[in-house]
């Protein structure tokens, strides 16, 4: 969670400090809250939760399951006559489809409060101003979407950190590559996989 | 064309794989080009220890893990009580792992459970119907079996090699077995260690009456525990009887596996 709070945060400020500057630059400064608001839910908040998600959560998955692979743990639970799969894949894939929509409410929180804050350093604006604006013409269910996509990238987490972990074969060297191998091919196919999402949405959800 | 004596000992064969409790007949692995069985055949009944010994990446260990599933043979048939397991739903093939206990060459004990949660992991997946007092007397009383009643509250990382052996052990007795495999249950231990292993499947055997088949390269071992000892060499089963059976043996390998024991 501190590790989503800093990284909608730090979006929060990145987008505010560049928006201010290109929406001053076309004479549009009055649509920096709504672009602030739409910029971090609808795509920063989402992709930048799930890479920090896969690089934190999903190496961590890998890492674990793949030292319990290479001591014959996962061996012995399965003849212990119980389904590993079912055990140890299945849980960690539920909880990661379950907690990603809830970081990404948390860091596009973050951002956007951290991202107001940027603003009103230096022009006087109320949070209040700024989140009326920013939701103006938009409903709720306009960011739903959008949010609940993540629920995808937990998914796609949660099975490449398993499946790395549970074929792991190489002792140390072996642990090392699953935790690497986790991170890496699910940053890659959560960013793939969010070109495919964004797209549905649109069409599905306009 | 079979003769009388043929069918005699075809139908001795036979009648002692239905009555054995695990019967391996012509089991063939490779892995990749290398085989690492090679045509294995042996059966094991009730209340008998079979020694599989042999050099190191003999296949010993992989006749084990195909034995409970864990590893599939390229060809070959693997027979629990009669039954086929090759090719068994997970299911089905569950309930046939439930009646049998395997102790890992390095114990496999879960590190973030206690000795005891290691030893309660099968009865808390399998006997439901015990509470969780009658458990935990049940978890004492297995490790009391195996001198390890002072280990209730450790973890794995806090206790010795062959204290993780006897652990590993009374968690694989937890669901009552009736065939019991031990993967080198005395590797990397001191001789008294190993000696105290020994005695404790001894007297485990002698209680229980568990058909066991022991994988080891300890010849000393193997002569303590085993009623009957088999040898491999490049796949194949070079001779299998008692440890006289063995010493009478011509064979060259044999004699030199013994000699360097």
């Amino acid at each position: 969670m501190p590790l989503v709070l800093l990284a909608g945060a730090a979006i929060g400020v990145v987008i505010s400090l560049e928006a201010r500057y290109s929406l001053s630059r076309f004479g549009a400064k009055s649509m920096f809250p709504a672009t602030l608001v739409y910029s971090v839910i609808q795509v920063m908040g989402p992709i930048i939760t799930g890479l920090v998600v896969c690089g934190r959560v999903g190496a961590g998955i890998g890492a674990e399951l793949a030292s319990m692979k290479v001591s014959e743990q996962i061996d012995a639970i399965e003849a212990s006559a119980i389904n590993p799969f079912r055990l140890l894949a299945a849980t960690r894939i539920a909880a990661c489809i379950v907690m990603l929509p809830l970081l990404t409410v948390a860091a596009d929180a973050s951002g956007l409060f951290t991202g107001w804050f940027a603003q009103a350093l230096v022009e006087p604006l109320s949070f209040h101003q700024f989140i009326s604006a920013g939701f103006s013409g938009a409903t709720f269910s306009a960011f739903l979407p959008q949010t609940f996509k993540t629920a995808v990238y937990g998914l796609i987490i949660g099975l490449i950190a398993c499946f790395q972990g549970m074929n792991t074969r190489g002792g140390a060297e072996g642990v090392g590559r699953a935790a690497t191998n986790s991170v890496v091919l699910g940053s890659l196919f959560l960013i793939l996989a969010d070109v495919v999402l964004v797209k549905f949405i649109l069409v599905f959800f306009p | 064309m079979a003769t009388t004596d043929t069918f005699a000992i075809d139908q001795a064969e036979l009648e002692q794989h239905v009555s054995a409790s695990v019967a391996v007949e012509n089991l063939h692995k490779t892995f990749a080009s290398h085989t690492v069985l090679d045509g294995v055949s042996l059966s094991v009944s009730r209340g008998e220890t079979l020694a599989v010994l042999g050099r190191s990446g003999t296949g010993k260990s992989v006749l084990l893990k195909i034995i409970i599933g864990l590893e599939t043979p390229d060809s070959g048939s693997v027979c629990i009580h009669g039954q086929n397991i090759a090719g068994l739903a997970i299911d089905r093939l569950s309930e046939i792992r439930k009646k049998m206990g395997f102790l890992f060459q390095h114990a496999a004990l879960y590190d973030s459970l206690t000795v005891a949660g290691n030893v309660a992991f099968p009865l808390e997946h399998h006997r439901k119907d015990m509470s969780r007092s009658e458990r935990s007397e049940r978890v004492k009383q297995l490790l009391a079996e195996v001198g390890m009643e002072d280990s209730f509250d450790k973890l794995p990382s806090d206790i010795s090699g062959g204290m993780q052996k006897r652990v590993g052990l009374a968690r694989a007795l937890a669901l009552e077995p009736e065939i019991l495999l031990l993967d080198e249950p005395t590797a990397g231990l001191d001789p008294i260690s190993s000696g105290e292993i020994d005695e404790l499947v001894l007297k485990l055997q002698r209680e229980r009456q568990m058909a066991s088949i022991v994988v080891t390269h300890d010849m000393h071992s193997a002569r303590t525990i085993a009623n009957r000892l088999a040898i491999l060499d490049q796949g194949n089963v070079v001779i299998e009887g008692s440890f006289d059976d063995l010493q009478r043996s011509d064979i060259g390998f044999v004699k030199e596996f013994l000699k360097q024991s």
